[in-house]
């Protein structure tokens, strides 16, 4: 049988067999969520949202798109957000798979499967998105492109791990490696966090083009490129204070 | 003159206080032993000044007062690197809080058939 048909069809048995679940963190996120949970719940089992002391209606939009809603009653940010989320799964739903997404819609529910792909193949633990491998952000402005650069030379000079986007939400971990992964830095540092523990837990990983769709309602709506700064200040605290 | 009588007293009184609180057993015999030889320390450094001097000469450094002022930026450094530890501990506490009960009342609510947490492992001993 030719490779790629062979390929094609293990996938498939193995996307009816196995069970893949999405993360969504989300703040604040009432006009976009609900798209952003249907988007994923047709590309997973199910969709856990933690609705991180939103003061709009994410949480009950959420919960009518089909989401498991979780609530936390103090803001604690979007990595907390996440933990909590992946902390449910793992308890509850027994997972294979999990996949970080996003509330907001930049990332397309298309990619799950793509992204998801090495992990069943048992290529990888764990699989990270990425906005610079051939398939193109949209409209993405050249100063955050910029900034995403130095992030990634930021993570390799701190982590030694050496990707093309270092802050990039979209990932798919395996069961395993979302229980040895726990996110401690509740903020956004969240994803340069997750790259130094896939060097220090020696996980095996891989990137995946994935498309981002900026829009100008999200890039209104996503605090200023200028956050690097509390990403950076988070990341150095972590390595020398605690 | 007013200065050291006044410093002096308040090393005596602070030893009184510590003294009462060793009798009612609120501190330990080693703590009593600590804070008796700080504040004779400081009773002694402020009836001669010069013993500071003394010091400082020894560690190699120029004036007593100095001195105190080094120890004393060293002392504040440590104390604040300690308070921020304190406080991104009570942080990753508070998160861990939050967590807990949003996992568990959404396990309640959607997961009935599995016993409450509170009986399960990790629960209430």
């Amino acid at each position: 049988m030719d490779r790629k048909v062979f390929l094609v069809l293990t996938i498939y048995r193995l996307l009816s067999t196995m069970k893949i679940v999405a993360v969504i963190p989300a703040y604040n996120e009432e006009t976009r969520v609900g798209a952003a949970v249907r988007d994923a719940l047709a590309h997973t089992h199910a969709v856990v949202v933690v609705d991180d002391q939103s003061t709009d209606r994410s949480g009950q939009i959420a919960e009518e798109a089909g989401a498991i809603v979780l609530t936390h009653h103090l803001n604690r940010g979007q990595g907390a957000a996440l933990q909590t989320a992946t902390d449910y799964a793992l308890k509850y739903l027994s997972p294979d798979i999990i996949v970080h997404f996003d509330a907001d819609g930049q990332m397309q529910g298309s990619d799950i499967e793509g992204i998801v792909t090495p992990i069943m193949l048992g290529e990888a633990d764990i699989v990270l998105g990425s906005r610079f491998l051939g398939k193109q952000a949209e409209n993405m402005p050249t100063f955050r492109r910029l900034v995403l650069r130095a992030g990634v030379l930021f993570t390799f000079l701190l982590s030694g791990i050496r990707i093309s986007d270092s802050q990039n939400g979209f990932r798919a971990l395996s069961r395993t490696a979302a229980e040895d992964i726990r996110i401690s830095l509740d903020r956004m540092a969240h994803a340069s966090e997750i790259l130094d523990l896939i060097k220090v837990k020696a996980l095996r990983y891989r990137e995946h083009p994935v498309t981002i769709r900026y829009s100008v309602d999200t890039l209104q709506k996503s605090p200023s490129t200028f956050r690097a700064f509390e990403i950076v200040k988070d990341l150095l605290k972590k390595k020398f204070v605690r | 003159m007013v200065f050291q009588i006044a410093l002096v007293a308040f090393a005596a009184f602070a030893i009184l206080k510590t003294w009462k609180q060793y009798r009612a057993r609120k501190v330990s015999k080693y703590w009593f032993f600590v804070l008796c030889v700080f504040w004779i320390g400081v009773a002694v450094v402020a009836i001669t000044p010069d013993t500071t001097g003394i010091i400082a000469e020894a560690v190699g450094v120029g004036r007593g007062a100095d001195l105190l002022v080094y120890i004393g930026v060293v002392v504040l450094f440590y104390v604040v690197h300690r308070l921020l530890l304190k406080q991104q501990q009570f942080s990753d506490e508070i998160t861990e809080l939050v967590r807990q009960a949003a996992i568990e009342r959404a396990g309640s609510a959607n997961h009935p058939h599995l016993a409450s947490p509170l009986q399960g492992e990790g629960g209430e001993k």
